[in-house]
């Protein structure tokens, strides 16, 4: 394998990481407009670099790095996108990608359960609550990053380190379920019964859990919770729910 | 280079711009909302070496990890509202003085 693949690589995710910081929210006028057209870029060469390189040439690696492209360029704007229902709604599309790679592992059962669990419960939980706190269009705070050159370079860091693992060859698989590839009785089937074998206990434990997150949750929020005093003096005198969006943060 | 190789490198990247945006938005729900993606990125993880490994454990956490990740949204936004209702605002910053 050769080394140069690894440098162009190295450069990709470079520039994805240069248009990451171009992306992340920032007053109005000093936001670049190349941002976008790099990460795009970035995105797709990195798709474009895998495809020749990883794996066996198949259809299926094709469809893996396809999806791969929405499901980063959804992450993307997830965390750069300055009004954070359209934020929700790009983490519907990266879940939707991920399930998509989930059925293309043969992971069926997960995949649907990712969609139905993700983009179907977590996902409208989290809209609710973003349409009961933010009534009044944009934040101020929503247009300001806190520190995106610092974060985006430890980030770059911790990706480049785990990027490190490619040059070296996987060690041998485990032949830990030779006898559940065996036969192929379907993934559904194959899951429920590990599931309700192996991780008997665990399932259980599991649904305790949900159901103390329940009460939890319940316990939280029915008391009445009155507002402190605005956060600082130059919101005295305003209206609820304009002191955060007109209060500048520091 | 093997298709494991893909895995971890989409799932890596998943979690990196997760990070990015827990580090950097100072929108309380944007910051949970990061931590779902670094969640997709570990899914993404599991399922690869589950394929690689041709077993099932690893689609098995990943579905542990779907309960977590219910279990932290619900609590998370509980207290999200509980903090607006505190403050009226969902800026992280304003909850400064916990920095002690």
């Amino acid at each position: 394998m050769s080394h140069s693949w690894f440098y162009i690589l190295y450069g990709v995710m470079l520039l994805g990481a240069a248009g990451l910081y171009g992306l992340l929210p920032r007053p109005q006028a000093r936001r670049p407009a190349w941002a976008g057209v790099v990460v795009a870029i970035a995105i797709v060469g990195l798709a474009i670099l895998g495809l020749r390189r990883m794996g066996d040439w198949d259809l299926r690696r094709f469809y893996f790095w396809l999806l791969a492209i929405p499901a980063l360029w959804g992450a993307v704007r997830v965390v750069s996108h300055p009004r954070p229902v359209y934020s929700a709604v790009y983490l519907v599309l990266v879940v939707l990608a991920v399930a998509g790679e989930l059925i293309l592992a043969d992971a069926e059962f997960l995949g649907a359960a990712l969609v139905i669990i993700y983009a179907g419960a977590i996902l409208v939980t989290y809209v609710f609550v973003i349409m009961l706190a933010q009534q009044h269009g944009p934040a101020e705070y929503d247009n300001r990053a806190r520190e995106p050159l610092a974060a985006v370079i430890v980030a770059s860091l911790l990706v480049a380190a785990i990027a490190q693992l490619l040059t070296e060859q996987p060690v041998a698989a485990t032949q830990a379920a030779a006898a559940a590839a065996s036969g192929d009785p379907g993934n559904v089937r194959q899951v429920a019964g590990t599931l309700l074998t192996r991780y008997f206990v665990a399932l259980e434990v599991a649904g305790v859990l949900l159901w103390a997150a329940i009460v939890g949750a319940i316990w939280l929020v029915h008391r009445r919770v009155t507002a402190d005093e605005p956060a600082s003096p130059a919101g005295a005198g305003k209206p609820l729910g304009q002191v955060g969006r007109e209060v500048p943060p520091f | 280079m093997s298709e494991l190789h893909g895995y971890i490198l989409l799932g890596a990247l998943l979690f990196m711009l997760g990070v990015v945006g827990f580090l950097t938005r100072r929108n309380l729900i944007i910051m949970f909302l990061s931590t779902e993606v670094m969640l997709q990125g570990v899914v993404v993880n599991l399922v690869g070496f589950s394929r690689f490994h041709k077993g099932l454990d690893g689609q098995v956490f990943a579905l542990f990890l779907l309960v977590a990740a219910a279990v932290e949204a619900g609590l998370a936004l509980g207290l999200v509202v509980v903090m607006f209702r505190r403050k009226l605002t969902l800026d992280a910053d304003v909850w400064r003085s916990m920095r002690g």
